[in-house]
């Protein structure tokens, strides 16, 4: 961990809540993706994302600083958001089974080696600069071409291919390293179950 | 984009988290005032932990000093005084047979807090909705609230569970009537505590 990582553990585990603004800060958008991919519902992922910051909290004496505070959170997460899924689905299943919202709440959720996936690309596109993560958001997700990016952006076609190039091999290389040094992930490990 | 640099690995990673890079989960932004509400809600349990713990610690002292003063007779008083409380176990009827759970009725200085809590209770929507009533044995009824679903509700009454003590959710729908609808779903009869 790095050591204003490890400061900030340190502070949480002992209760300090001046801390509980920076572990937000440095964590909530990783939990509210967690719980907005499993929930698909911003209101949901909501709630999910508050009681997973209330449940760390009352169980912070039991955390052990020294083990990354992301993938402790990213397990609270996990389980916090599958028990908000299985109460909705519990509740609109019965009796709004026609509405859209409904429907895509009766659905399974995503396997936890899918949430861990969603943690760790998080974390990836997280070290990445932020011009690298705007031309991988608009090319996957605004699922724009390189012509398109180049209109939106304003910038030739060229630079484009430049910039597009250098932000996969940048995220590819940070995915491989993460893979390497760590065995799992970093910010979503499943391998720390306790919490 | 030219693979050209990239090792085998890298291309199977990239590969790997393709159609994960598509989805809205990556790049969905939380709202900004759920950082407020994260704080806010910590420091409301935080506050809650050390009511419980300030109680114990109280009523810790409060038994150590009978057992000092053996002998003599202690008025042990509580730090906070107890409310009153009622509370029972509701009881769904064949509109809702599904339904279980319990409620809980605390006077305080504004009326009576209920707070119910059901499961199983199908949600309703729209126009439709559940009431929660009061009555008495003169048969008289006090609506105490609406809601869609029964997970967490919490309702007031301006009368005591003690005269008005049989209480029940019915199935409304949104009409210029404004009594019970008589579709009784879920019936309690609170006890004192």
């Amino acid at each position: 961990m790095a050591p204003d990582e490890a400061d900030l553990a340190q502070r949480f585990a002992a209760g300090d809540p001046d801390s509980i603004r920076v572990v937000y800060q440095s964590y909530g958008r990783l939990v509210f993706s967690i719980a907005y991919r499993v929930l698909r519902d911003a209101g949901l992922a909501e709630d999910a994302t508050q009681q997973t910051f209330v449940q760390a909290w009352r169980a912070a004496a039991s955390y052990d600083p020294t083990r990354p505070l992301g993938a402790w959170l990213t397990t609270i997460a996990k389980r916090v958001t599958i028990d908000v899924h299985r109460r909705e689905r519990r509740h609109r299943g019965h009796d709004d089974i026609d509405g859209t919202a409904a429907s895509e709440l009766i659905t399974l959720p995503p396997s936890v080696d899918h949430l861990d996936d969603v943690a760790e690309v998080h974390s990836a596109l997280d070290e990445l600069s932020s011009q690298d993560r705007t031309i991988i958001r608009l090319q996957h997700f605004d699922d724009l071409t390189h012509h398109e990016i180049a209109d939106r952006l304003e910038i030739p076609l060229g630079t484009v291919k430049s910039r597009s190039h250098r932000a996969h091999r940048r995220l590819a290389g940070v995915l491989v390293h993460r893979r390497t040094v760590n065995g799992t992930i970093d910010g979503g490990g499943g391998s720390d179950e306790r919490g | 984009m030219n693979e050209d640099d990239l090792t085998p690995e890298e291309i199977a990673e990239l590969e790997r988290v393709d159609a994960l890079l598509a989805d809205p989960s990556l790049w969905t932004e939380p709202p900004a005032e759920l950082q407020e509400k994260v704080v806010e809600a910590i420091a409301q349990e935080s506050g809650r932990l050390r009511r419980r713990r300030r109680t114990r610690y109280a009523l810790a002292a409060v038994a150590a000093s009978v057992v000092l003063a053996v002998g003599v007779t202690v008025t042990v008083q509580q730090v906070h005084d107890d409310p009153v409380q009622f509370s029972a176990t509701v009881a769904p009827t064949e509109l809702a047979p599904q339904a279980h759970g319990d409620v809980s009725l605390t006077r305080t200085q504004s009326g009576w807090r209920i707070t119910l809590k059901v499961e199983d209770l199908p949600r309703r929507d729209g126009d439709e909705y559940y009431e929660a009533w009061l009555r008495n044995e003169a048969g008289q009824r006090v609506s105490i609230g609406t809601f869609n679903e029964g997970d967490y509700v919490t309702l007031w009454a301006p009368v005591s569970p003690a005269e008005f003590d049989t209480l029940t959710v019915t199935r409304e729908v949104l009409d210029d009537d404004p009594g019970p609808s008589g579709e009784v779903v879920l019936t309690a009869h609170p006890q004192r505590r």
